[in-house]
């Protein structure tokens, strides 16, 4: 058809194409997305979207101080984050700074070198709580689990420090609507695992359609780690509930710890809210709020959740999974975390101004005011009254946490072998409540099979 | 008009077809070459970056151990495979149980269809009033579905749902399920089967109201001149005509069932537990749900596996058709 065409039109046309293609081939490079900084604008990610204004707000304040602001991009679900720090990793166009979750994603950016090593320029860390100042470094305990075949954190060192804490909260909170509980005659928060499945009864009793306990099923870890776990710890003590996911018969799922762990948790079979198997964390928050069940096990940030979607705070009792009667540790406590943490990329052109960020987020005022924000808890210490600095809803949660050996640690995965994938254990253990598909025997070997693969490196 | 794989640039001989002008071969200039080369080019560059390299990256992945952040990858040869079909206890049993599934989407998927859609497309070509409305309903579930028709479908089906409080109204109050359609584990997969062949039967419906039409009349007519009954001309006559069509409905659905993964992501993720687990959603959960593990290689072996499979499932559907023909 060309031959048809004005030469002047051929050049053009061609000029065109090539210039077409040269943008669609340049659309696909490095930097092509548009996430590349200038010096003074940097760039941040986040998988929260309920972070995303708080920030922007505190990244107000930063630039009149600095001059530097801040973009905030929430990315969400956590999938989704995941997979396109992936496919910017490939294309080298990060973002300056990462919101990451702490102790995992940050060690396994750092591992592929997608992350700044900031052990030399977080010397903001004595603001933060002593009992998670030290998060996003690279301990004695984690440098070894990276040792491990098939780790996810292969290629980190020991002492490196590839975030700073910027919320901290636990799970293993069970809420409850305190006049239905009230109503069936529990006055008292459940001190022991026996007392709480007692007051599940009560409730159940009084309020067949409605009294039920919800959890996100969807998301399959919610019912092995914040709720059996916690009282697995509280019946075995620490080095008991590390045995559990060893490959030593005596000690794992397949031991008459194990199986009696299984028991206990198989009690409350009979007390889920219809259909909790199919709910995400939300629908399962969102039943509670909405008086479709009568309690629900989250975490600390699950107050914000059902506070935003018309709980009134004043009607929730809270109190931490209990341990069994005759535990090891009979006054079970829940340790503070770090939840999520901040990470400086790699490849910015602005390291200086993405650390100050880092430190601005962690002076008292913007750290409050973000908590707030947020409705988050944050890491930094804000003496002995964070109530009168928080209000009472957040500083009610920070004055729960325990510490020592008596607190039985969430964020603490030394125990798990290496690639452990907690979903694929915890969909097998669904198998014995709530789909009642497996006993309690068959339900100890199949979560032990599935352990012991790990262990071997498969 | 055909064109010569040129033996040399600038050696390009086309040979005009019987249209043309003449039926003699003339040879382009090199510069009326270079100008088709330049035309055609933005294609085979395009192609080239999005079809080869990254079938063959891809290819190239289902040999490697890699998270998709490291710089570097570790070659393990053909263990992913071997990891998936049967050698590690982690990675193969949600595969096989995933398999069994899929398998069970494919043999009811496209059976339901057919069996569902030709009937109606009979009974809509016969319709003489209201037609236009007609097909416009039964048409609905094809241009509605989506993410919001797949929740939709939730609220349905939850335990106090519309079926549930449906069948209690009408007094099968036994046939509810307390745990929803979804949170039975034995319900749940027949259940997403139901939702899928729902999604699938208006556009087999709307190709064999195509095929109905394009029958010569007389050869119903004659077969009901000869004294067959209206079933007897349906499975005789029209059915053996429309296997060309039946067999175009039968490879699209399984090839739905065989990849598509859409409806169990956003309808139970997989549950309850793993039992709507299937391969296309199995293939994701190692690409993207595995909390950076280094299980991109799994999912890239597992993906060539189902490309090979809807080969094989193709090639032998295609030889059935055809032989019976």
């Amino acid at each position: 058809m060309n031959r048809y065409l004005p030469r002047s039109a051929r050049t053009c046309l061609a000029l065109a194409t090539i210039l077409a293609l040269t943008g669609a081939v340049t659309a696909c490079g490095p930097g092509g997305g548009g996430d590349s900084s200038s010096g003074d604008n940097l760039t941040m990610w986040t998988f929260k979207q309920s972070h995303v204004a708080a920030l922007q707000k505190a990244a107000e304040s930063f630039k009149q101080k600095t001059g530097v602001g801040v973009t905030v991009e929430a990315i969400t679900p956590d999938d989704a984050f995941i997979a396109r720090v992936q496919a910017a990793a490939q294309t080298r166009s990060l973002p300056d700074i990462f919101e990451v979750h702490t102790n995992g994603d940050d060690f396994t950016f750092g591992a592929a070198g997608l992350l700044e090593d900031l052990t030399e320029e977080a010397t903001w860390t004595d603001r933060y709580l002593p009992s998670v100042a030290a998060e996003g470094t690279v301990t004695e305990r984690y440098y070894k689990q990276s040792q491990e075949k098939g780790a996810k954190s292969a290629g980190i060192k020991l002492n490196q420090r590839f975030s700073v804490p910027l919320t901290i909260g636990t799970f293993g909170i069970v809420y409850a609507n305190k006049e239905r509980l009230t109503a069936a005659g529990v006055t008292e928060s459940p001190k022991t695992w026996e007392d709480f499945v007692a007051a599940l009864e009560a409730v159940r009793r009084a309020r067949p359609q409605d009294g039920g306990l919800s959890i996100g099923f969807q998301a399959p870890t919610t019912g092995m780690e914040w709720l059996m776990q916690p009282m697995a710890y509280g019946k075995l003590g620490k080095a008991g509930f590390a045995g559990l996911f060893s490959n030593d018969p005596a000690r794992n799922w397949t031991s008459a710890n194990g199986r009696s762990v299984l028991e206990s948790y198989h009690q409350v079979t009979p007390y889920w809210m219809p259909g909790t198997q199919t709910l995400t964390i939300d629908d399962a928050d969102l039943a509670f709020a909405q008086g479709r069940s009568s309690f629900v096990v989250g975490g600390t940030f699950t107050l914000a959740f059902l506070s935003q979607n018309g709980m009134n705070p004043e009607n929730i009792v809270t109190f931490p999974v209990p341990s069994p009667r005759g535990g090891t540790v009979p006054e079970l406590s829940l340790a503070p975390f770090a939840l999520t943490g901040l990470s400086v990329s790699a490849t910015t052109k602005n390291k200086d101004g993405a650390v100050k960020w880092l430190e601005h987020l962690a002076q008292t005022d913007v750290a409050s005011q973000f908590a707030k924000d947020a409705l988050d808890v944050p890491p930094v210490n804000l003496g002995d009254d964070p109530t009168g600095t928080l209000g009472p809803v957040l500083g009610a949660m920070i004055g729960s946490f325990g510490s020592g050996v008596e607190a039985y640690n969430p964020g603490d995965t030394t125990h798990q072998p290496p690639s452990y994938d907690a979903a694929v254990v915890a969909r097998s253990l669904m198998e014995l409540t709530p789909l009642k598909k497996a006993d309690v025997p068959t339900a100890a070997a199949g979560l032990q099979k599935i352990i012991d693969g790990y262990w071997a490196g498969k | 008009m055909t064109t010569d794989v040129p033996t040399s640039p600038g050696a390009v001989t086309v040979s005009r077809g019987r249209t043309g002008r003449g039926r003699g071969r003339r040879r382009y200039q090199p510069r009326e070459v270079a100008w088709a080369y330049a035309f055609v080019a933005p294609a085979i560059v395009l192609f080239a970056v999005m079809g080869v390299y990254t079938l063959f990256w891809g290819l190239q992945l289902s040999f490697v151990q890699w998270n998709g952040l490291t710089p570097t990858w570790l070659w393990v040869g053909l263990r992913n495979y071997t990891d998936l079909l049967w050698a590690s206890p982690v990675f193969s049993p949600p595969v096989r149980a995933a398999a069994l599934n899929t398998v069970w989407v494919m043999i009811a998927a496209p059976l339901l269809t057919v069996v569902i859609s030709f009937p109606l497309a009979l009974a809509l070509n016969r319709a003489r009033r209201f037609v236009g409305l007609l097909r416009s309903v039964y048409f609905v579930p094809y241009i509605t579905t989506g993410i919001a028709v797949y929740l939709a479908w939730q609220y349905v089906l939850e335990p106090n749902g519309a079926i549930n409080t449906l069948l209690g109204a009408l007094g099968l109050g036994s046939l509810s399920q307390p745990q929803g359609w979804l949170g039975n584990p034995d319900t749940a997969l027949p259940t997403l089967i139901v939702i899928m062949v729902w999604s699938a039967v208006p556009v087999a419906t709307l190709l064999y109201l195509t095929g109905l039409q394009t029958i010569d009349p007389a050869l119903t007519e004659a077969a009901q001149i000869d004294g067959a009954s209206w079933w007897r001309v349906n499975l005789s006559v029209v059915w053996p005509l429309l296997r060309g069509i039946t067999a175009v409905i039968v490879l699209l659905n399984l090839r739905d069932a065989l990849q598509g993964f859409q409806i169990f992501l956003i309808m139970t993720d997989g549950g309850p537990g793993d039992h709507t687990n299937v391969l296309g959603l199995q293939t994701y959960r190692l690409a993207f749900q595995s909390e950076l593990a280094p299980t991109l290689g799994l999912a890239s072996a597992l993906g060539w596996m189902l490309f090979v499979a809807a080969v094989l499932v193709a090639f032998v559907h295609l030889r059935v058709t055809r032989e019976r023909r």
